[in-house]
């Protein structure tokens, strides 16, 4: 049996490997890890969740390009940071660069946040946001998929007043549904409006 | 003897005055850039950011903070654990000697849980902070918006803006 295919195969492979790694579609902040792990690459796909308006599909918007923020409205600091930065990107857009984008916030703790209160939270942001939750058990396997770790936070005084840990990056998912990039905690809204132009312009 | 008990007292006096003359911790911070966040409906906290300098030799913490805004104050921390952030309350938070900690978003912040209205732009936020040796500082600030260019950039014109709107301190 000849062994050259298979060295070559694997030589391919670490070749396209490191060149994943080292080639960013641009460049970063510096300081943040922001790549996807190579390992446990997420796979992001479809999935269904309800908004205040009904059942909603990530396919049902196939076509536009899509930024997925998973957090959830208790959250005191960092789900505003990064929904504030969205805001601002998103009134920094053209209107045709708006009608192609749809921001989605995924709640992480659906016990305390209804659909209603949701996107009450979302619509704060002025960016067209819809807010959607679901089962725990729908959002633990969508969050899976994407590559969100979140736990809620056990407090001893106050039941009522926990927090939850939740990983705070920005899912960047292209026009056919498929998941491209993720942005890390506190992307400026600049780096934010390069990005959505990236992508849009690469449909 | 009258010559000891003079010493003696001179030596209590001097004692006694550069004992009242040293400054306490409150006085050897510098409150800078302070501001609370507008809250979004729903969000049933705010978060207070500033920077604070240490003047002094010696390492001061902030033990407490207190507020008429909102009944519970709470010192935190977020850690960024791989992407991850995870906040933590904080039994204070240290300003080194002849340095600066900054409490900004993701980082330390002075959270009011349960603030007493909804804080909203324009309004102006009281918050004490109390320092190991128990003096304490006031500092207002005001209440600003994450999607907000004026309230979230950092350019030179909001620095100024911030200076001149961050009120005073006690």
């Amino acid at each position: 049996m000849n062994s050259k295919p298979i060295i070559l195969a694997i030589s391919l492979g670490i070749i396209l490997g490191t060149a994943f790694i080292l080639s960013p579609p641009f460049n970063m902040q510096s300081g943040t890890s922001s790549q996807l792990i190579i390992n446990e690459k997420p796979s992001g796909g479809d999935f269904q969740l309800t908004s205040s308006e009904g059942q909603h599909r990530l396919s049902d918007y196939k076509g536009k390009l899509v930024l997925i923020y998973f957090g959830y409205t208790f959250c005191p600091d960092i789900c505003p940071t990064d929904l504030g930065n969205l805001s601002m990107a998103y009134q920094g857009l053209t209107q045709t660069e708006k009608d192609n984008l749809q921001i989605l916030f995924i709640s992480v703790d659906p016990a305390r946040d209804t659909p209603a209160r949701l996107q009450k939270y979302a619509n704060y942001f002025e960016a067209n946001i819809v807010g959607l939750t679901g089962k725990p058990g729908t959002i633990a396997e969508i969050a899976k998929r994407y590559g969100v770790i979140y736990a809620k936070v056990d407090t001893h005084d106050n039941s009522k007043n926990y927090a939850v840990d939740h990983s705070a990056f920005t899912y960047v998912v292209d026009q056919k549904g498929q998941l491209q990039t993720q942005l890390p905690h506190a992307t400026s809204p600049k780096q934010l409006i390069k990005t959505i132009r990236h992508y849009q312009s690469h449909s | 003897m009258k010559k000891t008990l003079t010493a003696f007292s001179l030596g209590l006096l001097t004692s006694i005055s550069s004992f009242q003359a040293m400054a306490t911790q409150a006085d050897d911070i510098s409150v800078s850039d302070p501001f609370a966040r507008e809250v979004p409906p729903g969000a049933p906290a705010s978060a207070s950011f500033m920077t604070l300098d240490n003047m002094s030799d010696q390492a001061i913490k902030l033990v407490q903070a207190t507020s008429e805004a909102s009944k519970i104050v709470e010192l935190h921390v977020h850690t960024n654990d791989n992407g991850v952030m995870r906040m933590r309350k904080v039994e204070f938070i240290e300003i080194p000697a002849n340095g600066q900690t900054v409490l900004n978003p993701g980082g330390f912040h002075i959270m009011l849980i349960n603030p007493v209205t909804l804080l909203k732009v324009g309004q102006t936020v009281s918050v004490q902070l109390q320092f190991e040796d128990g003096s304490t500082k006031q500092v207002d600030m005001p209440v600003k918006s994450v999607k907000n260019r004026m309230g979230n950039m950092n350019n030179g014109m909001d620095h100024k803006m911030k200076h001149d709107m961050s009120g005073h301190m006690h």
